[in-house]
């Protein structure tokens, strides 16, 4: 008799390349993240009317905001 | 940090075009180019309710995912902006937009008939030096590094229209929904908690 | 990031808001209806102005974005689009207007803007502008210089007054002049010596100014749109404020959403009737049937306010006999609203209270105008709501000085401050004038002329057209000078195109002239001139807003082009007719860069200070009224009164009446007749101005009725020297005032001692106290009736409601009524529709000025008529299509057809603001180069039918008969 292990590798091999098409990977592409490719920005705060001053800046649209509920000036 | 949005309150927008007015004065954005515009439904007829539209500023931005070039990015701020530089004028940020919100002016442009996109800035200018001319021709005035709210809700008529952090935004409308007291007249109660077989009002 | 969405939502439509998906997907609103059919017209006149890039490239005419502080200067100016006055900052640079930011200080506006606001940055680039003085040569506009300008047109003006006397000329003057250049106008034409002359305010309120005014006391709205705030609840018929004034629903909205009820009564549902929480639909020109419906409704109920009518209403019995005859059926068979929502509504009001009426055109506008807004106030009167902070009458005026010029401008039955044309009334002014009076009166054709009304606006072409046998001055009009006023507002366009045909000379002076130019052009070769004035930015003044408050606007650029102040042009005129140095006796001259000589704009509100003291123009110095635009974050925005501050205890603007001098410190007046406060803290009563009785009954007021504070806690008359003596007063005078208020009264004691003795030191009010008048015997109809319009659509009512008789001389002209409405009665079977007009947000008045911008013309491309699905079904058109609006006169307009059912079956709306289309065709070729505005089409005024109020003149403009077809 003939051993029947090498005769079954081959099949063992085949079988497990068959079935890989049937795992549960993702059927979608992969897209990449994309990735902003334009020219830097500055931020509001910078240069201009507040030098950097973050504070100053989050202060000035805090009461900016406010000048929009005219309950802030009525009653 | 801040993060800016527009708030239309519908119980008190006018249709009045304060806001689609104050956007071309102060940007300068010539005929046909509207970066917000005024939508009304059940014009003429009970239950005629008005709302200004223009760029949300969205937090998961369907534009920004479907840029080409990928020239839309978000500020810290939460604003949504782009570079012109880079803009192909292929119109598929307006496919992907839920709201109309960019527009593509008309006349010789970079790819094909259709101009660089052009939309809504929040009044933050755009990647240029904050305040240059540069800046001002392409994207209009920065009206946040002036530490100032866009120019259409602080013009807003009868303040239906609100501009800022989302934050303070709801502080405000929470304060007018409570005094309003009211229940299913109130636009989009219906929408949100009424039963299946009314009609949305 | 969206990249990929795992979990597909049940439906896709769910990503949008419900509302804007249905918007986007089927429905279709007007503006996108209008966008979309006007696109091609308005891109090709557009095309080639528009850059190529999205943004105009900076440039001297146009600076780009600069840094936030370089160079940039801030002027503090007010909106000329409508009367509620809001505040604006304009920023210049380098002479340039670059910017225009919120006032978010102002009490009256806080920093909100409608579209009109939003956009006036651009009067100060004004491509569409009269840019130099033109002349009609052949038929052709040509350019001339204002030398040449200024000789012709004096030349011909002067040759007409030599050749048929000075009434042969007829001045237009404008409701958008500042107080200023306003008064100074009805002082100038006075010097040409004539009468004739008017303003919008004939054809805008001036119903409600003689019927208020003779009800109790002064002709204006009583409180203001801040003080609405404190209503609760709110009745707006025949206004429109949603769009006509789109910042006043920053207050109402606010009183709304803290309570308050709206009600809307109208034809159409307006944007107004959409924010409302009850709307009822009415017949156009049928207010008072509705009015007494109400009021049957409250003395069937019990809830009028006795103690309030016993103490301060006169001839309420009359009235109430008239009411209750308009049983619920005869109140639904001619308004056509139910008893029960008439019932609704005299409830909501009476229950809920104070509450406030708003009225704007759609009640003022008609042959029984006067009638409609007595009855408006006797409601008021009956529900106790006159007086009342949240209460009053919330009479919202159209143009952002129309209150200031009808105040002491060029009206022709009055004087500066409604001191009429008697012989002591000039003689008054004569002495404000430092003129002499037999001076003046030489320059009047005779004293007769001089003491009576002129020619209404509304008429001018009838005393073009009408055969001089029947006029009644010495003969037809020959020369016609529109100085600030659209020929588009007036009825009866297809007949003002024949009386400009025949006429002699017309002058217009104008920043955008062109209405006037174009229609005068299609049918002349010749004498016609046109002179490019500046706008309120390119010089400085006060006005007047609805709320009668004073704004001083600073000038924000020079005059753009060639244009001039219309001050400049008035002494410019005065120079060449030889009375310059009488016009300007009390006014210094300052020279502009040109080297023209200006008058002064504070000089000369200074004489209006030393003269008008009948309605508290005196008050409002200069100085003050700077304080106040400087000073706005100080005033509580429901009061209107400063807390501290340079101002303290001034109410904003300084409300007239603002009795005595400037140093008497009187705050204003916010709300009138309010006797819950001292005078001097802005109270009142009603006016003593009709005598002290009548037939034997007292009109003075009750006892408990005064004002708080008041010695005399009673009625009593107005003050006059004899008064003073008699109370044993006349002592407080100072020497200087005795000498000047001996046998004078409060009105004519130019030092104003009267007054401050009466107010500061007794707390009386110097006109009196009396009480309100529901009758006005003076008046046609002393109680107001209801009376079909002449071209009515129900013949069987004009049988029932007739007109009134025609009159023979009603200021100066035959006035048809009964016969015209005979002779039409059956017409309605021809021209079965009503026809109706109103406003846009977008445009103002005449629309020329609008229409020119273009952020703003953009937004409305066509003109419209608004129809109902029914009518346009029987008439076999759809949305969209053109359609021609057939008016009885036969004139012909070719408007899109808006269908839609904001109008009733039966009614047809179009608005007002459109000119520059003859009956189906573009006049482009007839208006000067370069100064056609950008959106022309039909006016609807081409189309209107004769009609006129029988007090004021008023025309008929809101019901009216057409019938349409397609096009």
């Amino acid at each position: 008799m003939k051993p029947r292990f090498p005769l079954g590798l081959p099949a063992a091999v085949a079988a497990f390349v068959l079935l890989a098409g049937c795992s549960e990977e993702p059927q979608v592409v992969q897209y990449e993240q994309g990735k902003y490719q334009g020219k830097t920005d500055s931020r509001p705060w910078e240069g201009g009317a507040f030098n950097g001053d973050k504070t100053a800046w989050e202060r000035a649209l805090h009461d900016r905001v406010r000048s929009q509920n005219e309950y802030r000036r009525v009653e | 940090m801040a993060r800016m949005k527009f708030l239309c309150d519908a119980e008190r927008c006018i249709e009045c075009n304060g806001c689609v007015t104050a956007c071309k004065n102060e940007h300068e954005v010539p005929w046909g180019v509207n970066r917000r515009r005024v939508v009304t439904i059940n014009d003429g007829v009970p239950g005629e309710r008005s709302m200004s539209v223009a760029c949300m500023h969205c937090s998961d931005a369907p534009c920004i995912a479907v840029c080409p070039t990928n020239v839309i990015y978000h500020t810290e701020e939460g604003v949504v902006l782009h570079d012109k530089d880079g803009c192909i004028g292929c119109g598929y940020c307006f496919y992907a937009c839920p709201f109309g919100a960019p527009q593509f002016p008309n006349g010789p442009a970079a790819f094909g008939a259709r101009g660089k996109m052009d939309k809504c800035t929040f009044c933050a200018g755009g990647p240029e030096e904050n305040h240059s001319d540069a800046e001002f021709e392409k994207y209009g005035r920065n009206r946040l590094a002036q530490g100032k709210l866009p120019l259409c809700a602080e013009m807003c008529s009868t303040k239906a229209l609100l501009a800022g952090d989302a934050a303070e935004l709801s502080d405000i409308f929470r304060e007018r929904a409570l005094r309003r007291g009211k229940g299913f007249e109130a636009w989009g109660w219906m929408t949100a908690y009424g039963k299946d077989k009314e009609e949305a009002k | 990031m969206l990249i990929k969405k795992s979990a597909a939502p049940g439906n896709a439509s769910r990503q949008l808001p419900g509302p804007v998906a249905r918007h986007l997907g089927a429905t279709m609103d007007r503006r996108a209806f209008l966008r979309r059919s006007g696109l091609g017209a308005g891109a090709g006149v557009l095309a080639a102005q528009l850059p190529y890039n999205l943004i105009g490239s900076a440039d001297a005419a146009n600076p780009g974005a600069q840094s936030a502080t370089g160079g940039e200067e801030v002027r503090r100016t007010v909106c000329t689009h409508c009367s509620v006055g809001c505040a604006i900052d304009a920023i210049v640079k380098n002479g340039v207007w670059v910017r225009q930011e919120p006032v978010f200080d102002s009490p009256i506006n806080l920093g909100a803007h409608c579209a009109k606001g939003a956009s006036v940055r651009e009067h100060g680039h004004g491509e569409h502008r009269l840019k130099y003085p033109m002349k009609l040569v052949d038929g052709k506009y040509q350019k001339i210089s204002w030398e040449q300008a200024i000789n012709e047109v004096g030349d011909r003006l002067l040759k007409i007054r030599a050749e048929s006397g000075p009434d042969a000329v007829y001045w237009i003057g404008s409701s958008k002049h500042s107080n200023e250049q306003a008064y100074l106008m009805r002082k100038f034409v006075s010097f040409f010596g004539t009468n004739n002359m008017d303003h919008q305010a004939r054809i805008c309120h001036s119903t409600t100014v003689a019927g208020v005014a003779n009800t109790w006391g002064y002709g204006a709205m009583t409180n203001s749109y801040n003080d609405m705030q404190n209503a609760r609840a709110m009745l707006f018929i025949g206004s429109n404020a949603a769009e006509a004034h789109p910042v006043s629903l920053l207050h109402i909205l606010h009183a709304k959403e803290t309570g308050a009820k709206m009600i809307v009564v109208d034809p159409r549902f307006t944007r107004t009737a959409a924010k409302a929480d009850y709307y009822a639909r009415i017949r156009s020109g049928t207010d008072i049937p509705f009015i007494w419906g109400m009021l049957y409704h409250i003395f069937e109920n019990g809830w009028e306010d006795r103690e309030y009518i016993r103490q301060r209403v006169y001839g309420l019995d009359k009235v109430r006999e008239e009411v209750m005859k308009w049983t619920p059926d005869k109140v639904l068979e001619v308004t056509g609203i139910a008893e029960e929502q008439v019932y609704t509504i005299a409830e909501m009001l009476a229950k809920n209270k104070p509450s406030t009426v708003v009225w704007c055109m759609g009640q003022t506008q008609h042959t029984v105008g006067n009638g409609n807004v007595r009855a408006m106030c006797i409601l008021q009167l009956v529900l106790g709501n006159v007086g009342v902070s949240g209460g009053g009458t919330n009479i919202f005026r159209g143009h952002d000085n129309v209150q200031g010029a009808t105040d002491v401008g060029p009206n022709p039955d009055s004087l500066p401050g409604y001191y009429g044309l008697a012989t002591g009334s000039w003689q008054h002014w004569c002495r404000v004038w430092g003129v002499d009076y037999e001076w003046v009166k030489s320059r009047y054709a005779s004293e007769e002329l001089m003491t009576k009304s002129g020619i209404t606006v509304s008429r001018w072409i009838d005393g073009v057209l009408e055969n001089p046998a029947d006029i009644d001055q010495p003969g037809n009009l020959r020369a016609v000078v529109y100085w600030g006023h659209a020929p588009n507002s007036q009825t009866r366009g297809a007949e003002m195109v024949e009386a400009m045909k025949k006429l002699d000379t017309l002058v217009v002076i104008d920043p955008y002239p062109s209405a006037t130019a174009s229609m005068a052009a299609m049918v002349r070769k010749d004498g016609v001139y046109l002179l490019p004035a500046a706008t309120q930015f390119e010089t400085s003044g006060s006005a007047t807003a609805s709320n009668r408050s004073l704004q001083w606007r600073e000038k924000v650029i020079e005059p753009l082009f060639e244009s001039k102040p219309d001050q400049t042009i008035m002494y410019a005129f005065a120079r060449k007719f030889g009375f310059a140095d009488e016009l300007v006796k009390n006014i210094k001259l300052v020279k502009d860069k040109q080297g023209w000589d200006e008058p002064e704009p504070e000089d000369i509100l200074r004489e209006i200070n030393r003269g008008t003291w009948t309605i508290g123009y005196t008050g409002q110095s200069p100085e003050r009224l700077k304080l106040h635009m400087q000073n706005m974050h100080t005033f509580d925005v429901k009061t209107l009164r400063a807390h501290g501050g340079p101002c303290d205890g001034d109410y904003f603007g300084l409300p007239w009446p603002c009795y005595g001098n400037p140093e008497l410190k009187h705050p204003g007046t916010p709300n009138l007749y309010d006797t819950s406060k001292h005078v001097m803290e802005g109270g009142g009563n009603f006016r003593a101005n009709f005598g002290v009785e009548k037939d034997g009954v007292s009109l003075l007021a009750e006892d408990g009725s005064a004002s708080k504070g008041a010695e005399l806690q009673m009625g009593y008359p107005e003050f006059d020297d004899v008064l003073l003596k008699k109370l044993g007063w006349w002592d407080e005078l100072t020497d200087a005032e005795k000498a000047a208020a001996e046998g004078r009264n409060w009105k004519t004691d130019l030092s104003g001692g009267i007054i401050r003795v009466a107010m500061q030191n007794h707390g009386m009010h110097p006109f009196g106290n009396a009480k309100a008048r529901a009758l006005v015997w003076n008046f046609p109809d002393p109680v107001p009736l209801h009376r079909e319009p002449i071209y009515s659509p129900r013949p069987d009512l004009v049988d029932k409601y007739p007109t009134h008789e025609d009159k023979m001389k009603f200021w100066r002209l035959p006035t048809l009524y009964k016969t015209l409405q005979d002779k039409v009665r059956d017409i309605s079977k021809e021209y079965p529709l009503i026809m109706t007009s109103g406003r846009l947000v977008e445009y103002e008045g005449g629309g020329e000025e609008t229409r020119s911008n273009p952020w703003l013309a953009e937004l409305q491309q066509e003109m419209f008529a608004e129809v109902n699905p029914k009518d346009a079904n029987d008439a076999g058109f759809r949305n969209g299509d053109y359609i021609w609006v057939e008016s009885p006169t036969k004139a012909r307009l070719k408007v899109r057809a808006q269908v839609t059912q904001r109008v009733a079956p039966g009614t047809v709306f179009l608005p007002f603001h459109f000119s520059g289309w003859w009956q189906g065709r573009d006049m482009l070729e007839f208006y000067p180069e370069g100064a056609a505005p950008i959106v022309r089409g039909e006016a609807v005024n081409t189309a209107t039918t004769y009609g006129y109020d029988s007090v004021t003149m008023m025309q008929e403009t809101k019901t009216t008969l057409c019938r349409v077809s397609k096009a």
